[in-house]
């Protein structure tokens, strides 16, 4: 599973786990549009997160975390 | 550069409405799917009414009929049911149990047969204006691609990302968005298996279970909650739901769908300089129920019509676009606004307050009863409902 996710900048490290569905409900919530999901892979926008969590807060079956 | 017309952004069920309409109104039109498969995974109850569909000019098709549905049985938490089929009310939302995968399918198929061009696997990157539309980045297969539109419809679904490239604000605040998972399963074992149920209360938190068959022991079995109302995951309160539910005790899952539902009705804009925005995008959905199939169609048809319309008249500026935002709100705005207080007052019932309005209904003969008999009953029991529906019926 390819898993793209830009590190660098704002916020907190996350997480997107491995059951991750592709769904998008997190980028229909993030306020900043900062999400693409797409078929097998998300890319997220690290640099403008304002780290809000609503993206994970949201997700239906835990898939987004915050890195430990 | 490829261009076109009318570029419309997703192959659902609305995406594919407004790229038909489009095309039958005389439009060059191209629809692309950032999926492989048009119609899968499904994220829906896969629920329509009748109705609906007649009032979209789609003949019910057997390829994609699994149910027809003769009731509803409304669920409280302690159990008590208020059954409500055909024989006994005439129900608006009386309808079929789709097969989605092959529903959407065929939807695209009209969309393609009226003269659309398809592509699949194709995901819309973004955009940016023209003096006379947009130049959209696009990628397929690892390829970047142009193309230009002179109108774009956004149906996106529940994501909503393109209108919100071109400042539209129509992205859903996570009280309005429910958190929705659902397992496909069988040996199902149904009280009555025509009829679909509904289990409210904490089984949900603000939203509600429900058990959609497709079969004499197959069935949708789901839940959608408000992350706003609860610390777990919508598939944490479903598998408590399918292990304490009777009819699921014994049933086993062969497919497990998820995803969002924006339940806080449509925004006022949906149309800007050369952009309308239609479906789950647009928050076409009856908040108390989260369908959206129908209405979602039925802003894609509207969408289309216009966007045929508007290139005709070598204008789509946003006064233009107007008209299928008015026709909007005319059709389904009222409705998703009327359920929007109903799903409200239900959101602030106590599973005991649930109960006793179940038990005050169990025994009502509803083709006896008229709407206001029926609401001076609920009154009774639960003295909110006057506050909160009073004026809706």
């Amino acid at each position: 599973m390819i898993l793209k996710i830009d590190l660098r900048g704002g916020c907190e490290e996350m997480k997107v786990n491995d059951w991750c569905m592709y769904c998008g409900e997190c980028a229909g919530v993030c306020p900043r549009n900062l999400i693409e999901v797409k078929e097998t892979s998300i890319i997220f926008s690290k640099e403008e997160c304002k780290d809000c969590r609503l993206c994970m807060q949201v997700c239906p079956i835990g898939a987004l975390e915050p890195e430990e | 550069m490829i261009k076109t017309d009318v570029l419309v952004i997703g192959a659902g069920p609305a995406g594919s409405t407004a790229a038909k309409h489009a095309a039958l109104g005389g439009a060059d039109v191209i629809l692309v799917d950032k999926k492989s498969e048009i119609g899968a995974p499904k994220r829906c109850a896969e629920g329509v009414s009748m109705g609906g569909l007649e009032s979209l000019g789609i003949k019910p098709n057997p390829q994609w009929i699994t149910r027809k549905i003769e009731g509803v049985r409304l669920v409280s938490p302690n159990g008590t049911s208020v059954w409500l089929t055909s024989d006994t009310v005439e129900l608006p939302e009386a309808g079929y149990i789709l097969e989605r995968k092959v529903f959407d399918k065929h939807m695209a198929m009209d969309a393609a047969r009226a003269g659309s061009r398809i592509m699949i696997k194709t995901l819309a990157r973004s955009l940016q204006q023209e003096d006379d539309g947009y130049i959209v980045n696009l990628e397929t297969m690892g390829e970047e691609f142009q193309i230009k539109a002179n109108i774009i419809i956004a149906a996106d679904g529940p994501e909503s990302r393109v209108a919100r490239w071109t400042g539209l604000n129509t992205a859903t605040k996570p009280k309005d968005m429910e958190s929705a998972a659902q397992f496909e399963m069988v040996g199902v074992e149904m009280e009555d298996n025509h009829c679909i149920e509904f289990y409210f209360g904490s089984v949900a938190p603000g939203g509600y279970a429900w058990i959609f068959p497709k079969g004499d022991d197959i069935a949708n079995v789901g839940l959608g909650v408000l992350s706003t109302k609860t610390s777990k995951s919508a598939y944490e309160h479903l598998l408590e739901f399918v292990e304490d539910c009777p009819a699921t005790k014994n049933a086993q899952p062969v497919e497990l769908n998820i995803g969002g539902d924006p339940v806080g009705g449509m925004p006022k804009k949906l149309v800007t300089d050369g952009l309308m925005v239609v479906g789950d995008a647009a928050g076409q959905v009856n908040p108390l129920t989260g369908g959206g199939i129908i209405s979602g169609m039925t802003g894609g048809m509207l969408a289309g019509k216009v966007a045929a319309k508007a290139i005709e008249d070598d204008d789509t500026s946003k006064e233009r676009l107007r008209e299928y935002e008015k026709l909007c709100h005319e059709s389904i705005g009222k409705e998703i606004s009327k359920y929007l207080k109903v799903k409200d007052y239900m959101l602030s019932l106590s599973d005991e307050e649930l109960d006793s309005i179940a038990e005050a209904f169990k025994d009502v003969e509803f083709e006896k009863i008229s709407t206001t008999e029926l609401v001076k009953k609920l009154v009774k029991v639960s003295p909110r409902a006057l506050l909160k529906l009073g004026k809706l019926f």
